[in-house]
């Protein structure tokens, strides 16, 4: 336990003090962040009040229109439109049959159109305009929009929960003779090997959820967001993504004979594909990909953070718990046990 | 017997590393492995040690078979490897007390060890350095610190002065002899036979993975034909006249480098006396003459035919 102990305190010393680890635990992620709320900030606030919209004289859905808060209709003709078009007076403009001629696709454009089509499947049912739902909120459009948004938030924290890699790949080079001049060294003293690699999972959780804990209060403190409402599984999905991230640095560590930087790229390549495929570069690419492939989604341990962090967050739900935080364990396990399989061995054929 | 090697093969491949390596290390002397680059020094040493596998052999250490797991033998082992292998970011004191600490639990008395290895190796006034901050020299004081601190009775020292200045190889060294007196077995692996003839009662010649020979440095310049070399530079000297010097008695053989002829002789009494009464026969004038004891690179020569820094 002693021996455990120092051995956690030296490992965390060693890991804090190194510059990689600093840089990709810890600057990269709030970097990153910076960076995507300086990209997606237009979109984060914008002002869905007063959208312009134009609408020829007589046409029976205007004062449907009118009725709208959100919307500010302009009675003007055919050819005024393409020139108020053209200057951003308004929008969008409504015809005669019902078709929206817009100028540049948008939100603004976006609602419209939401608004446009229920009008139309109200009169493809024959009932009548006089039982319009005023009442539906297309801000919801928006919120949908910002809470994409808030996917790609939550796909970084949970690429970043995965960062554990990186402490995985050192601890794991530290104690094979194979690996490293260090490794050589601690396998001659009295130092059981499963001593060191246990007090390297123990500095590479603490240290990553260090990290992660940093970035949370910097997205929420610095960007202003609130992305967490629930602490608990919250968190728990946050130190499984730690503990699967630790154990695919073992393996990666443990598995090849490459230099440490070029382990380092495989994990950032490997975490950088799968928060790409949960949407984290666009969450256009999580909606095909929940659309063409579903199974991709559910089993690619990013998005299973992710999506539990946006469920649990955003929609209060919990449905998805039990069986995501499983297979991530499920994950972990294997990962440590294919692990094992590389450093069970006591001596090496060659250093 | 400290150190017991038998038979010892290890392959890589195709390639013989250990061909039948035998040594054996005595209680409380320094043992040298000598050979030159590449001949399986650090290879027999991490096969001592259980770090490599082997395919034939025995190893004991303190009278017993070392396997990766022997971790009573390893308490009393200390390793210096040839690479400097410490923590890039941890202080010089902190790297000594992670590794100490690996043996000594007592707190007390791992502080004292650190501070007398770290007096030992003259880094006490880089104790809050780290690695990087260090020259070569220090690095490698360093790495001496870190496999001597708990005090074992057997050290294990690979190639601890490369790529070292003088003034750091002249402490090294010394702090080694120091350490031998304070009762350390040492097995000491050098390509450098100075250093071996300076530092060891006992050499064991390696080359292509062989022990060639084993011997205090005396008993290995005795196996060897040249007991005596005479280096001599003439002004100018005939063909006839080095003909007729080779005729000499127990001159085996006259080899030319540069200006100055080296003249070996096999055992045999007054040799220097019969070459001087040749040069004043003949009226050879000589502007240098000294005589020389075989080294351990003309032991080396003999037995293999090479330049032991080849």
């Amino acid at each position: 336990m002693k021996s455990l102990f120092r051995n956690c305190i030296y490992q965390g010393k060693n890991l804090f003090r190194d510059f990689g680890f600093v840089f990709w635990s810890l600057l990269y992620p709030i970097i990153l962040s910076g960076f995507f709320y300086v990209a997606f900030s237009g979109i984060m606030n914008m002002d869905f009040k007063d959208i312009d919209i134009g609408i020829e004289e007589g046409n029976p859905i205007q004062y449907i229109l009118e009725e709208i808060d959100i919307l500010k209709v302009h009675t003007i003709s055919r050819d005024q439109a393409e020139e108020k078009l053209i200057d951003e007076e308004i929008k969008g403009f409504i015809d005669g049959d019902l078709n929206l001629i817009v100028n540049k696709s948008g939100i603004n454009q976006t609602i419209i159109k939401e608004i446009l089509e229920q009008i139309r499947q109200m009169e493809r049912l024959n009932r009548p305009l006089e039982n319009y739902d005023f009442q539906v909120d297309y801000i919801l459009n928006k919120n949908q929009e910002a809470n994409m948004i808030v996917i790609i938030f939550y796909s970084l924290i949970a690429m970043v929960s995965t960062y554990g890699v990186f402490a995985g790949i050192v601890a794991v080079s530290l104690i094979q003779a194979n690996l490293s001049h260090i490794g050589a060294r601690i396998n001659i003293t009295p130092l059981k090997k499963y001593n060191f690699l246990i007090a390297g999972v123990i500095v590479a959780l603490a240290l990553n959820l260090f990290a992660n804990g940093v970035l949370i209060l910097f997205i929420k403190h610095a960007l202003k967001l609130q992305l967490f409402n629930e602490i608990k599984y919250s968190s728990l999905f946050i130190f499984l993504g730690n503990l699967l991230g630790t154990s695919l640095g073992i393996l990666i560590g443990a598995s090849n004979r490459k230099s440490h930087g070029v382990k380092n790229l495989m994990a950032i390549a490997t975490t950088l594909f799968l928060s790409f495929l949960a949407g984290m570069m666009s969450p256009d690419i999580k909606v095909i990909i929940d659309k063409k492939m579903p199974i991709l989604g559910g089993i690619n341990p990013i998005s299973i953070i992710s999506n539990n962090l946006y469920r649990i967050n955003l929609l209060g739900s919990t449905k998805s718990v039990r069986e995501g935080a499983l297979l991530l364990t499920l994950y972990s396990i294997l990962l440590l046990f294919s692990s094992y399989m590389f450093i069970r061995g006591r001596n090496y054929d060659s250093i | 017997m400290v150190v017991k090697v038998r038979n010892l093969v290890k392959r890589y491949k195709e390639l013989i590393a250990l061909d039948h390596f035998n040594m054996e290390v005595e209680e409380g002397e320094i043992l040298g492995l000598l050979g030159p680059n590449g001949c399986g020094k650090t290879t027999a040493i991490n096969c001592i040690l259980s770090l490599l596998s082997f395919d034939k052999g025995e190893v004991e250490v303190f009278g017993r078979k070392m396997t990766p797991d022997a971790y009573d033998i390893k308490q009393k082992i200390g390793l210096v490897p040839q690479e400097v292998s410490v923590f890039e970011n941890l202080t010089v004191r902190e790297n000594v007390d992670y590794f100490c600490g690996l043996y000594v639990d007592d707190k007390h008395l791992r502080r004292r060890y650190v501070d007398e290895a770290i007096e030992f190796v003259g880094l006490k006034d880089y104790v809050k350095f780290y690695p990087k901050k260090l020259s070569g020299g220090l690095k490698r004081r360093l790495n001496i610190a870190c496999g001597i601190a708990h005090k074992p009775k057997l050290i294990f020292l690979d190639e601890p002065t490369v790529a070292v200045d003088a003034q750091s190889r002249n402490f090294i060294l010394n702090g080694i002899k120091e350490l031998n007196k304070e009762g350390s077995t040492i097995i000491y692996t050098t390509h450098y036979l100075e250093e071996a003839e300076m530092l060891c009662k006992r050499i064991v010649i390696m080359d292509n993975g062989k022990d060639l020979v084993s011997g205090s440095k005396e008993e290995l310049k005795a196996m060897i034909t040249t007991s005596e070399k005479v280096v001599v530079s003439f002004t100018s000297i005939s063909d006839e006249e080095l003909s007729e010097m080779k005729g000499l008695p127990h001159v085996i053989d006259i080899e030319r480098d540069g200006e100055e002829y080296i003249i070996k002789f096999e055992s045999g009494i007054n040799n220097l006396t019969k070459l001087l009464e040749f040069i004043k026969e003949k009226e050879l004038i000589y502007t240098k003459l000294h005589s020389q004891l075989p080294t351990l690179n003309d032991v080396f020569l003999e037995l293999t035919g090479k330049e032991l820094r080849d």
